[in-house]
Order: structure tokens, then C-alpha cells, then sequence
């Protein structure tokens, strides 16, 4: 059975619709009204109140931290800077993905690791030689998302943190009535938003201090459904879903590298070794098999085929997670990809996808066909591929009264 | 059974006899104790192959298996560790004793599954024939060799691996945590003479672990109605096509003329005429019982004496007035319907094996239990249960000498009883029956030579092109018109049903028949 | 040593380097006790390649090789003794004092070995086969390997597929009748291993000792070990001992470089050639990112638990074992189950009261290895484990050492009162003293798995992935012994 949180006294208060699911063996609301829009238009016009404390979370402390994790993650943390946050991968030796996730540096020698697969495993076999204390906090730490346009305000009320300063990707630590907390300007939204952690004995303190705050910022507490749509929007990709953790891949074709699944900006390959080094600079001088790509799927045309039937388009505001083939504009026989993620999006008005396609036809603005059953029958649509990140608004990155974004 | 059913599907005219009052052998169900229904030697069933149960339409002759969602292992130190068929489940479980073990178990599992993908490959087709350069074996050879050049050098070394080593030093090298080796190490040795440090047993750890139901990979299950329950469906599925099937008919001997078999005799001196007689009896017992000595030229009757059997295992049944609880983890929830381990350390297991190799029966075995009665209520009056323990080591050769283990039958029921009863409190004053089956037992009852369940060990020089006899793995024996199936031939022990099927169709593509 | 010889003779420049102040780990002979020597703390010179031997003409630098292994004492609990000669019509005459059947059934035996040593001797000996790029060119080659095993003859091929995974005890227990020369001759099966006689691959293992005993040097190894250094030296080989490498040397690219010393110097050269533990090399000569985590992996689970400890005697007289004095070599065990429950203690990390000895006399061969008329007793004691639960001290060793004087009683009585002096060498002693894994003598177990692919897949042909860096110890191909081997074989690789 699932465990529950440290705030399920909190979100099962609010879960009225009862919409649970399983996320790394504890309980997480799906959504907390029988429909998820509100929760979406949350944390899109307002802010959403997300309990991420299921995610695997890893503190690294010692004098060799920072050479242990560059050997471990494709990026080189030696050059995370104290009070900076890094979003990359880890590979296996042959430089196929394993999990993704976030380091925080929270001082010279500590560090805090997100991840969504247990890696406590994978991390402390690579110890030997390290002067380091690897310890998972993954049952220690409970961790909130505050994301939407007012989270920086609502924020303000909760902690001492300068949050009109606090850059994008950076942590700091916080004072909040009777507790201390950590913040760290990060999301998994694609918009402003913020996640704080702090240990489980402070998590209803956190709750209610930020549902609090947030009363009169339109804060509602938001489930992974609404979190799924606002991902697909930023371009953001899931593990078993865009692509698979390769120590758990059953064929070598079910492996992906970092290249291929958009996230080749996050290897740094010129330093001293690190896991999948060779295999990583072999692939980025021989080119990649694959490429994730975005997709803009025609509206008109979905329109059409529904119009056909005499229907109105029945999309559906759930976010979809299915392989779904995708062929060359010229050839419905020719199968050069699948999308993994998708969702219509309130916001862009636009129906999108996130999708692995073949390396050479990932030009932006190639058109493409993808797979679409309508009424039971199988049609094809024509969609452009764009860039993955279809929603990037300027506050996210942004600091108020600054020049630079 | 299953050759019985393949041959009289395929129109041959087929009598099946069998010495008992019930069909099964050692995959049966009886009545011991009035409202009891034991399964009295084999208790759960994984590896029969799917293929059988759709091309001999078995699930409608009453075939259902039961699949088990649970490991569970009992410590005297009165924690657990409870093994699930949900992944996150058992983690957390794992968890307790080693995190870094609970992440390890899943990528455990997918090697496992290569492996299984390789075992398959050679378990479902017949034994190749490394020394012959008869073109269809080389085309056999050439399938295999692709499989193995298709894992690359990684796994094809893992598999050198897995053949070769003890199943301990195997799980060594992913696991650490003694808590949770323990119980999966004892999967390597269950019906062989070996410990779980001996090396040779990983690969049996494979045999067990490839078990496949219903196409889900790796769960084992109970039959309803006990084991028996999938003998009678063979057995309705063979006369369904046509066999006759004659019980209490015991047989004494192939009738043999001019090298050939051309019946069999009973026990009560009828002789029965066939144009072919196929053996089910381990290969000890065809060679020298059905064939007799007389007719074996001296270097067969030489590699059949070399033929180990050795049994190491014993059963004990209990009719039980209640459930049994355990005292670490008390009441009958899931945890229970699964099968029990006793194996509380790696020291404990190997001091068992040590014991047996000196003669004597472990006096703290190793256990396998399970209440077959929580998932099949039928079994037993209603509130009532049955305790079915298998137990290691009871060695055939003890150092009294075997036919002196009636002597020993009770203290080795003791034994058993007082190692289960220090993690079920008062299971004694539940007992309403005992069943006690000593590898003795199950030679004079069960027709199982030494009381090796497995008509032979599962040992390298013992397996494939080499069982029972270098040149004679493909279901023939020495004797022409004479064929062989079951455990002792390929692919070996465990309830598969492929001896019988892949007989079956080596008997028709070479119109034996 | 001999990787040395064989690369200087191809006028590479060669530089030895040495952490010891003496030659030859294993090898070399020492004295343990003011005016006693050994001869090597390993003793069986049986398996070194003659072929290898003559290549490098060692015997132009006084190696004298005789010509079949050494006759060895097999000893009784109850006081026989069988001096089973390395000639095979000597030794049967000797068995059939015993039993008339097991002479003749060792004349088979010792046939069956002659039929079965073109293949094995061909697949020891040489390069392993190429499991990782399984090309055309490799299949070939194993198909070549597969066409040697059937030239064997099918009736051999057979029998030799049947009994390789049998454990000794089977096997020997078909043969012959007689316990303690069953016992006797089944020990290489297990010396230096983690199994007991009744363990499965334990007669491939004796197989492989019987294929490859062939030779015997005179004067032990540590006569070998000097031969080699005179031969190194001739060839321009510079040798430095007291000379411990701390690190080996990569540059940018990750190729070797060079190395350098705990004392500071430092050497450049484009390879390096390790003949110390698999895992000594990558674990201690190299910093840990410098290796790849299938290495990592790999040597970890390169399976090495030492399971012998080294007693040697000094003793002020003549020694005789069950009344033979002779013969420079003995071994005990007199029956399987008490082989195999010598085994058992070390599986629950304890040592037995009464173990297998494995005996040297080197004062039989050579006077001057102990004063007039006193003799060293080298003693090779199975089993006695490195990770042992009381843990190894002064203490404990004691006690190691008297149950093997007490052992050792019951072959010669009244030893006991004629040590002058003794020197125990645990499993952690050996570790500590020359650097081996968990102190094991063949720097890995023989099982099967770690045998031919060895000692991971991809070192198994002697070079690495670290480009430069190769092995050619016993960690390699064909493994552990005094052999020469795996030295000359690295060597073929590093001049290929």
C-alpha cells in the first residue's frame, strides 16, 4: 500500500473528489476537484500548491562533494556556484540516461539531489575514493511546488527569503514563523514558482503558512493532472514516459541519451572523467539516432474529421501519455517517430505534443503526420514540429525591477 | 500424461498405467485425512509450459492455477521481510534492511529476464547434440548460438556466471543484505544435494525464477483442488483426445524380443502388446527395473549407475484445526497466501546442507511452506487448514543406511514441527494430522528413486544433451520402440509438462508411431 | 619477470619495478627464521610451461628443468604413505602395494589425461579467445577451439564433458577404491580455493593441474626467480626493487604515461604492464574516476577470498612422514569428508583443528637451506579464511600454528618438540606482505567462471580499456601457480 506524506492531513482535507493515485509508493492527489482546470488555471493565472515530497531527494556532504557529483551527472558541478541550482541527467557508462533531476549547492561542501527514481543505489557506488556522507532524506524531507504568477507574493508572507532578488534556479535558505526552510526557485510548470523544502516535522507548519499567505492571491491546492498539462507546456519530459531509465530498460533500444531526449545542453563534455564520457563525445561527434521535438498538431483538421461525424472536437483537457505514431508529410506508411506526451493547452489555445522523431527530421517547422483516431477510425493530421518548450513566459526567469530576464 | 495427450491427439491409439489409485505421481492430491485434500509431494506450479495449456485446451479441462503475490519470510528475531508481486511494495519492504538492495532487486529482475529469455530458448525445444554434424542439429546449434551472440559479451559472460557458480556467490555480487539472499538463494538448491555455497546452483536459482503463468513472467500459483488438480486436467485432456487411462495396473517389466520392445508385463503377470511403450519412470527405474540389467550393454549400464539421484528433501503435511499464525507478523492477511521461507541466515542454510552431507537430517532445515487452504478454501472443512511443508535437507543417504529411515520417519516430523512452531506459536495443539514423507517414503511410494524430486539432479554433466545418458536426450533409450519422458529426460525437473510434449513430437516427426 | 624477459628480448626498453626489497612475490624463498630458508612460499614448480622456458632459453642461465612433476608423498591418518612418482608405470607399482585395481585404474586415469592435454594444454596456453568482438574472425577461432575438442575422439570428448562438472569426490570415488590416495591425489582441486572435495568443477580444476604437471625445477622457484633476474638483466632489462608504484601516470587523453613512485621518482613510458592483483591495479594505481563503472564493477565481483595460510618449520632433526623420509613433497587429506569438513569451518569463517596440508621439505633437495643435519618443513595449510571472526593476531596464529603442528603429529611423532622456530603467514599476512586481494595466492579463484574470461571480460586478452595499461599476473589467463604464462602471454599481447 502507499504511505501517506507529511501534509496528507492537509491534501486529503481538500481532495474531495478523492482522485488519488500512486507516485513513488505514496498516496498523491490527482486532483483535488472532480476536474482538474481550476487547479490548471491556478498555477497558470494565480498559483497552485503542489506536495512533491515523493520525489527522491539525496544530501551529499563532504570536501570531495562537488567531484563526486561531477563524476555521477553529466554536467560538471564543480562550476555550480554556492546557492545555485543545476537541472541535468546522470548516464550509465555507455552514456544512456538514467534518471534526471536537480542539485542544489546549498554551501561548498553540501548539496541537495532531486531525482525521480531511487538512486541511493546507483549514487554510492561510485563512493570509493570520494571523502563524502551520502544520505537519502527522500522519508526526512517533505517538499512543496508553489508555482503560478503570484507565488513570488504569496511567498513574501510565508519566509524572510529576498525573493525579489532570488534568480532563477538559485536556493537559499529561509526564516518562517517557528521553522526554518529551504527555497529554491525552481518548477516543474514552466512559469514563476518556487519549491521549499523542510524536515517533516515543519510540513503542516509549511501548509498552512503558505495556504494562508495565499488566501488573497487565489492559491488552491493543485494535483498532478494539472501539473501533467502545464509540463507538456514547458517542453518538460517524464521518465517512463518520454523515455526510460536505462538500468531498467529491458532491450538497448528502449535507451536514450541525453542528446536524444533534448537535454544534450546539459552535458558539459570537455573535463575530467565522468560516467558515459567516451560514449557521450563518440555521439555528439557521430551525430544522434534520435531527437525529442515538439509538436503544433493542426487544429483546423482535428475540427474537420469531428465535423465529419457531426461532433463537436472532443480533445479532452487531460493530458495524454501514449505512443502514438508519427509519419513523413508525404508518406502515411512512412513511420519516423511516435509522441510520448500530449495535451491541448487552455493557454496557447493549441493542441501539442511532445515527440521522439528520427534525428534528421527534427528541423523546425517540418511538417509532419501523426496518428489520430477519431469515431473509431484511424486518420492522420498534419502538425509542424516547433521547439518543446511551447510555453515560456518571461516572469519565469525574470527579478522584478531588473533589465535582464 | 501430456505424452499421452500429444500422441492421442495426434490419432494414435494410447493406454496409459499407472501403479497407484491416483494419477499424478508425485504431482498429487490426496485425501489423507477425511476433509483434507494434501498435496502431498509437489505444492505449486510455475513452470508449466503455456504453449501446453492452450494446444491441449487444459484450462477447460479444469486446469487453474492460483497465482501467489507473496514471499514471506519469517525471522526469529521477530521481524519480516514480506516480498510482493507490487514492486513498490516490496521495495519499501527491502527497504527495511538495505536501501540499496530495494533498487537493485528491479535491475536484478531484468537481467534475470535476459537470462530466463536464453533458458527458454533451450528448455523448449530438444536437448541440442553438440557431438553430432547431422545438418538439423547444426541448424538447432546455429538457432542457440544466434540467442547467445544476441546478449553480447556482458551477459554471455553473466551467463557463464549463472551456469557455473553457487547461487550465493551469484547473489553476492548485486545484494548485501543477508535478509533478503537468504530466502533467494534457497530457490537455487530446492531438490538438489547442494547448499546454497555450492557452486552449480545459480543456475537452478533460474530454473525457479523463470516460472511463467498465465503469461505473467516469474509468479508461481497453486492449483485449485491441490497439484493433483493439473494431473487430472492432463489426464481428462488425454482421454478427451482418446487414451485410455487404467490406474492400480502397476507394470513389471518392458517386454523385450530381439532387442526390441514389444509390451509390458504386470505385476500380476499379464502381458500387454504395443507397437511402442513409453517410460515415465525416472531414468534409474526404466534402465534397470523396465529394461533390466540383462539387457543393457555394459557401457549404458555404466553411465545409468553414474546417473545421481540423491534425494535431499522431505515433506511433512499438516491438517490444522485453525490458521496459523506468526508471531512477527500475526493474522491471516497476504502475507501468508503466498510461500513461507524458513531461512533465517546464510549460515543456518549451509549448516543444514552441511549436516546432510554427513548423513543426517538437518536439524533445523531449511522450509518452504505454504496454506494452500487460504486461496483454496476447498481443500479443507471451512475454518479448518493445511500447512504443507517441504524441507531440506533430509539426505536418501542417511549414515544408518536409507532403508532405516522408518526408524527416524517421526523424529524428522518432530523436527520439522518444533522449527515451524518457533514462529507460529501454539502450532502443535492445531495439529489434527501428520503427514510425514521421507525421501524413503516418497522411493517406495511415489516410485521415486532415492527420493530425488527431480528424477535425477539438476547438475551441469546432467542436464541437456547429457540426460539421462549421452545419446540417448532425445526421449529414446537403448531399447528400439522403447521411449522415455518426464523429469529425468530434457529439459529436467519441475512440473513442465515439456518432457512429455517435446516426446511426444519427437515420436511423430520421426514416425516412431 | 618473464613478461620482462620477453619484451627485452624483442628490444623493448624495459624497466622492472619492484615494492619489495627482493624479487619474485610468491616465489621467492626467504628466511623465516635466523639460519633457515624456504624456497618460495608457494612450492609446486610442476606447472611452469617448459615451452616458454625454451623460448626464452632460461636454462643457458642455470635453470635445470627436470623432466616430469615431482613424486609426492600421500599420506594417511592411520600411517600409510604412498609415494606416487611423477613416472606413470613407477606410480602404479607403488599403488599396487594398496589395491591392485586402483594401480591399474590409475594407469587409466593418467591416460585418459594424456588424451584429454592437446586440447586443455592448447586453450591454457594461449591467448583467450576474443568474446567481445565476436566477429568472423573470432568465431573462427572458437570454431578452431571446437575442432581441437572433437579431434579429441567422441568417446573422450564425452567423457570429458561428462566429469569436468562433477566434483572430485564423485569423480575420483569411480575410479578407485582406496580413500586416502583418492584424498591424496584430489588435492589441487582445492588448493587455493573456496570449494571442498565435494563441490561441483572441482575435478575441471584437477584436470587442469594434472594436464599441466609436467616439469619440476630443481632448487623450487625461488631458483626460477633467479634464473629470470640473470636473464632480465642480460637482455638490458633495468631493475629497481624498494621501488613501490603509488600511481600510474595518465595524460589528457587517458592514455598511461608514466608512473610514479611512493618515494617521489617518477617514470614515463607509453605502457605499463601490472603482474600485481587485478584489483590492486585499478583500485590503488589508478585514481577512481579514471576507471569506467563496468571495471568498477567487475573487479569487484572478480571473486578472491583467500583460503591459505603459510606455516613454516624450522626442526632440529631428521623428518620423516608415516615413516617415509625421502620424499621432498607430501600431502594429507586420507578421505573426502574429512577434506571436505576442513572446508566447512572457513564457509562460517573459522579455520579446522584439523586441516589439509600441503608439504614441503626443500631441505631434501638442498642441504644448505638449513644448518647440518636441521630441516625447514614449508607447510601450505588449507583452509583458513581471511576474513575470519575473531580476527587474525598474534593469538589467533597461534593457535593456526598449533593445530597444524598437531596435524602434523600424527604424520611424524614427536615433531612437535623439534621446532627450534616457525613463522605463520595468515591470509592477511600474505595481503599485507605482497599485496595480494584478501591474501589470495592465485590473486583469484580458479572458478570456472574466472578462468579463460579473466579477469573481467574486457581485460581478458591482457590489455584494458585504460589505453596502455596491461595485466599479466596470475589475475590473467591461465591464472595462478608458478607458471610463467600469464607473463609470456601479456608480453605476446603488448609486442602484438
Amino acid at each position: 500500500m502507499p504511505v501517506k506524506s507529511p501534509f496528507f492531513p492537509r491534501t486529503s482535507d481538500h481532495c474531495h473528489s478523492m482522485n488519488w493515485k500512486e507516485w513513488a509508493g505514496y498516496y498523491a492527489a490527482s486532483s483535488y476537484n472532480t476536474l482538474h482546470d481550476s487547479e490548471y488555471f491556478a498555477f497558470r493565472y494565480s498559483a497552485g500548491l503542489l506536495d512533491i515530497t515523493p520525489l527522491f531527494k539525496y544530501s551529499i556532504k563532504g570536501p570531495d562533494s562537488a567531484d563526486f557529483l561531477s563524476r555521477i551527472m553529466v554536467k560538471n558541478i564543480n562550476k555550480l556556484r554556492v546557492g545555485r541550482v543545476s537541472y541535468c541527467c546522470w548516464c550509465t557508462d555507455s552514456g544512456k540516461v538514467i534518471d534526471d533531476g536537480t542539485v542544489m549547492r546549498r554551501s561548498e561542501h553540501e548539496f541537495f539531489v532531486t531525482s525521480a527514481d531511487p538512486s541511493y543505489s546507483w549514487f554510492s557506488r561510485f563512493i570509493r575514493g570520494y571523502n563524502v556522507k551520502l544520505e537519502e532524506v527522500t522519508d526526512k524531507i517533505a517538499g512543496l511546488a508553489l508555482q503560478g504568477p503570484t507565488s513570488r507574493e504569496i511567498l513574501k508572507h510565508v519566509c524572510d527569503a529576498d525573493l525579489d532578488d532570488l534568480k532563477f534556479f538559485s536556493t537559499h535558505k529561509a526564516n518562517a514563523d517557528g521553522f526554518q526552510l529551504d527555497v529554491s526557485r525552481t518548477g516543474y510548470t514552466g512559469d514563476l514558482g518556487y519549491e521549499l523544502w523542510v524536515e517533516n516535522k515543519h510540513a503542516l507548519k509549511l501548509w498552512d503558512a503558505v495556504m494562508s499567505a495565499g488566501k488573497n492571491y487565489d492559491i488552491k491546492p493543485a494535483g498532478l493532472d494539472a501539473l501533467d498539462v502545464t509540463r507538456v507546456e514547458a517542453g518538460l519530459i517524464l521518465k517512463d514516459v518520454d523515455y526510460y531509465n536505462a538500468l531498467h530498460a529491458l532491450t538497448d533500444d528502449r535507451m536514450s541519451s541525453p542528446y536524444e531526449i533534448s537535454l544534450g545542453w546539459t552535458v558539459n563534455l570537455d573535463r575530467d572523467s565522468f560516467n558515459g564520457q567516451a560514449a557521450l563525445k563518440e555521439e555528439s561527434e557521430q551525430g544522434s539516432k534520435w531527437a525529442v521535438v515538439g509538436l503544433d498538431i493542426s487544429w483546423p483538421e482535428i475540427e474537420f474529421l469531428y465535423n465529419k461525424h457531426g461532433l463537436p472536437p472532443e480533445i479532452g483537457s487531460h493530458a495524454w501519455r501514449k505512443s502514438i505514431p508519427i509519419y513523413t508529410a508525404s508518406d502515411k506508411n512512412h513511420q519516423i517517430g511516435y509522441a510520448t506526451s500530449g495535451t491541448w493547452s487552455p493557454i496557447l489555445k493549441k493542441n501539442i505534443a511532445l515527440a521522439t522523431v528520427e534525428k534528421k527530421y527534427d528541423k523546425i517547422g517540418r511538417e509532419v503526420q501523426i496518428e489520430m483516431t477519431v469515431e473509431h477510425k484511424r486518420h492522420t493530421v498534419s502538425a509542424i514540429v516547433c521547439k518543446p518548450q511551447f510555453y515560456n513566459p518571461k516572469r519565469k526567469t525574470s527579478n522584478p525591477n531588473s533589465q535582464r530576464s | 500424461m501430456i505424452c499421452a495427450a500429444y500422441l492421442a491427439k495426434a490419432g494414435r491409439n494410447v493406454l496409459v498405467l499407472e501403479k497407484r489409485h491416483v494419477l499424478g505421481g508425485a504431482a498429487v492430491s490426496e485425501e489423507m485425512y477425511p476433509g483434507y485434500t494434501f498435496s502431498v509431494a509437489s505444492y505449486v506450479v510455475s513452470l508449466f509450459r503455456p504453449h501446453i495449456i492452450r494446444e491441449l485446451e487444459l484450462a477447460k479441462h479444469g486446469y487453474e492455477v492460483i497465482p501467489m503475490d507473496c514471499s514471506f519470510l519469517p525471522l526469529p528475531n521477530g521481524d519480516s521481510l514480506a516480498r510482493w508481486a507490487d514492486p513498490q511494495r516490496s521495495r519499501r519492504e527491502i527497504a527495511r534492511f538495505s536501501k540499496k538492495d530495494s533498487e537493485v532487486y528491479p535491475e536484478f529482475g531484468k537481467v534475470m529476464t535476459h537470462m530466463g529469455k536464453l533458458a527458454k530458448a533451450v528448455i523448449d525445444h530438444p536437448a541440442p547434440d553438440i557431438t553430432s554434424i547431422n545438418p538439423k542439429e547444426l541448424a538447432n546449434l546455429f538457432r542457440l548460438g544466434k540467442v547467445f551472440k544476441g546478449l553480447g559479451a556482458d551477459l554471455l559472460h553473466l551467463n557463464t556466471k549463472l551456469m557455473t557458480m553457487s547461487a550465493l556467490d551469484f547473489l553476492d555480487q548485486w545484494f548485501e543484505s543477508e535478509t533478503l539472499k537468504a530466502p533467494m538463494a534457497v530457490s537455487g538448491i530446492i531438490g538438489t544435494f547442494q547448499g546454497v555455497r555450492s557452486p552449480g546452483t545459480a543456475y537452478v536459482l533460474l530454473h525457479h525464477y523463470m516460472g511463467q503463468l498465465d503469461g505473467a513472467f516469474r509468479s508461481w500459483g497453486f492449483s485449485k483442488g491441490g497439484t493433483g488438480g493439473i494431473s487430472m486436467a492432463c489426464a481428462r485432456a488425454a482421454e478427451r483426445y482418446g487414451a485410455e487411462i487404467r490406474t492400480e495396473t502397476p507394470v513389471q517389466r518392458v517386454l523385450i524380443q530381439d532387442g526390441k520392445a514389444t509390451g509390458v508385463v504386470l505385476e500380476n503377470g499379464d502381458e500387454l502388446k504395443a507397437s511402442v511403450v513409453i517410460s515415465n519412470l525416472d531414468p534409474n527405474r526404466t534402465y534397470l527395473k523396465m529394461i533390466g540389467e540383462e539387457n543393457l550393454e555394459d557401457d549404458i549400464l555404466k553411465e545409468i549407475r553414474r546417473f545421481k539421484m540423491r534425494g535431499s528433501s522431505g515433506k511433512v503435511n499438516l491438517a490444522l484445526d485453525r490458521v496459523p499464525e506468526f508471531s512477527c507478523r500475526p493474522g491471516d492477511g497476504d502475507h501468508i497466501r503466498g510461500d513461507i521461507a524458513i531461512a533465517p541466515s546464510i549460515d543456518y542454510l549451509e549448516k543444514a546442507y552441511d549436516q546432510a552431507k554427513y548423513g543426517e537430517f538437518s536439524t533445523r532445515p531449511y522450509i518452504n511452506a505454504v496454506i494452500p487452504t487460504l486461496t483454496d478454501p476447498s481443500l479443507a472443512p471451512p475454518g479448518k487448514h493445511i500447512l504443507s511443508c517441504f524441507v531440506q535437507y533430509a539426505p536418501y543417504h542417511i549414515k544408518e543406511g536409507a532403508a532405516n529411515w522408518p526408524q527416524f520417519r517421526e523424529a524428522f516430523g518432530d523436527t520439522v514441527v518444533d522449527t515451524m512452531a518457533e514462529y507460529i506459536p501454539g502450532l502443535k495443539d492445531m495439529i489434527l494430522y501428520r503427514q510425514v514423507l521421507t525421501p524413503w517414503d516418497m522411493e517406495q511410494k511415489m516410485g521415486l528413486t532415492e527420493g530425488n524430486i527431480f528424477h535425477g539432479e539438476l547438475s551441469l554433466e546432467q542436464l541437456l544433451f547429457q540426460r539421462p545418458i549421452t545419446g540417448y536426450s532425445k526421449y529414446k533409450t537403448s531399447i528400439r520402440k522403447l521411449w522415455m519422458c518426464g523429469s529425468g529426460t530434457h529439459p529436467g525437473g519441475g512440473i513442465m509438462g515439456a518432457s512429455g510434449e517435446l516426446c511426444a513430437k519427437t515420436m511423430l516427426t520421426s514416425r516412431a508411431i | 619477470m618473464t613478461a620482462a624477459v620477453t619484451l627485452a628480448r624483442k628490444n623493448k626498453n624495459v624497466l622492472l619495478l619492484e615494492k619489495r626489497g627482493v624479487l619474485g612475490g610468491l616465489a621467492s624463498g626467504e628466511e623465516f627464521y635466523p639460519g633457515y630458508r624456504t624456497t618460495g612460499v608457494l612450492h609446486d614448480t610442476s606447472g611452469v610451461r617448459s615451452a616458454v622456458i625454451k623460448t626464452l632459453k632460461l636454462e643457458n642461465f642455470g635453470l635445470k628443468l627436470g623432466k616430469s612433476r615431482p613424486a609426492i608423498s600421500i599420506l594417511s591418518k592411520d600411517g600409510k604413505c604412498l609415494q606416487l612418482h611423477g613416472d606413470v608405470e613407477m606410480a602404479s607399482n607403488k599403488i599396487a602395494k594398496f589395491s591392485q585395481k586402483d594401480a591399474l585404474a590409475y594407469k587409466e586415469y593418467r591416460a585418459f589425461i594424456n588424451k584429454i592435454s592437446g586440447f586443455i594444454n592448447g586453450l591454457m596456453n594461449e591467448i583467450p579467445p576474443d568474446m567481445v568482438n565476436l566477429g568472423g574472425r573470432q568465431l573462427w577461432e572458437l570454431a578452431k577451439k571446437g575442432i581441437a575438442l572433437k579431434r579429441m575422439g567422441k568417446a573422450t570428448m564425452m567423457e570429458f564433458l561428462k566429469v569436468a562438472p562433477m566434483s572430485v569426490a564423485d569423480f575420483l570415488n569411480e575410479k578407485f577404491e582406496i580413500n586416502f590416495i583418492k584424498a591424496g591425489i584430489a588435492g589441487p582441486a582445492i588448493y587455493g580455493s573456496y570449494t571442498g572435495p565435494w563441490s561441483s568443477y572441482t575435478t575441471l580444476n584437477l584436470l587442469l593441474w594434472e594436464c599441466a604437471a609436467n616439469v619440476c625445477v630443481q632448487g623450487g622457484p625461488q631458483t626460477l626467480i633467479t634464473t629470470l633476474q640473470k636473464a632480465a638483466l642480460d637482455a638490458g632489462v633495468v631493475i629497481k626493487t624498494d621501488a613501490r608504484v603509488d600511481k600510474i601516470l595518465l595524460d589528457e587523453l587517458g592514455c598511461v604515461s608514466g608512473v610514479n613512485l611512493y618515494n617521489g621518482e617518477e617514470f614515463q613510458a607509453p605502457i605499463v604492464a601490472s603482474s600485481i592483483t587485478p584489483r590492486e591495479t585499478f583500485y590503488e594505481l589508478l585514481k577512481p574516476n579514471q576507471i569506467n563503472y563496468t571495471i568498477e564493477q567487475g573487479i569487484k565481483n572478480f571473486r578472491s577470498r583467500g583460503t591459505t595460510a603459510k606455516v613454516n618449520l624450522a626442526v632440529n632433526k631428521e623428518i620423516s612422514l608415516n615413516g617415509n623420509n625421502e620424499v621432498e613433497f607430501a600431502r594429507t587429506g586420507n578421505s573426502f569428508d574429512d577434506m571436505e569438513r576442513a572446508f566447512d569451518h572457513v564457509k562460517y569463517r573459522q579455520f579446522s583443528a584439523e586441516p589439509v596440508l600441503d608439504i614441503h621439505i626443500p631441505t631434501l633437495n638442498d642441504k644448505s637451506l638449513a644448518p647440518k643435519g636441521h630441516n625447514v618443513v614449508s607447510i601450505l595449510v588449507h583452509f583458513a579464511p581471511h576474513y575470519f571472526d575473531e580476527g587474525w593476531s598474534d593469538l589467533t596464529k597461534d593457535k593456526l600454528l598449533n593445530n597444524v603442528i598437531h596435524t602434523l603429529e600424527q604424520y611424524s611423532p614427536g615433531i612437535s618438540s623439534s621446532i627450534v622456530g616457525s613463522e605463520v603467514l595468515s591470509p592477511k599476512d600474505l595481503e599485507d606482505k605482497y599485496n595480494l586481494t584478501n591474501g589470495h595466492i592465485f590473486h583469484g579463484e580458479h572458478a570456472v567462471d574466472q578462468l579463460i574470461t579473466r579477469p573481467i571480460p574486457s581485460c581478458a586478452r591482457y590489455s584494458t580499456p585504460v589505453n596502455g595499461l596491461y595485466l599479466c599476473g596470475s589475475g590473467s589467463h591461465p591464472g595462478g601457480g608458478i607458471t610463467c604464462m600469464p607473463g609470456y602471454l601479456g608480453a605476446t599481447m603488448i609486442l602484438k
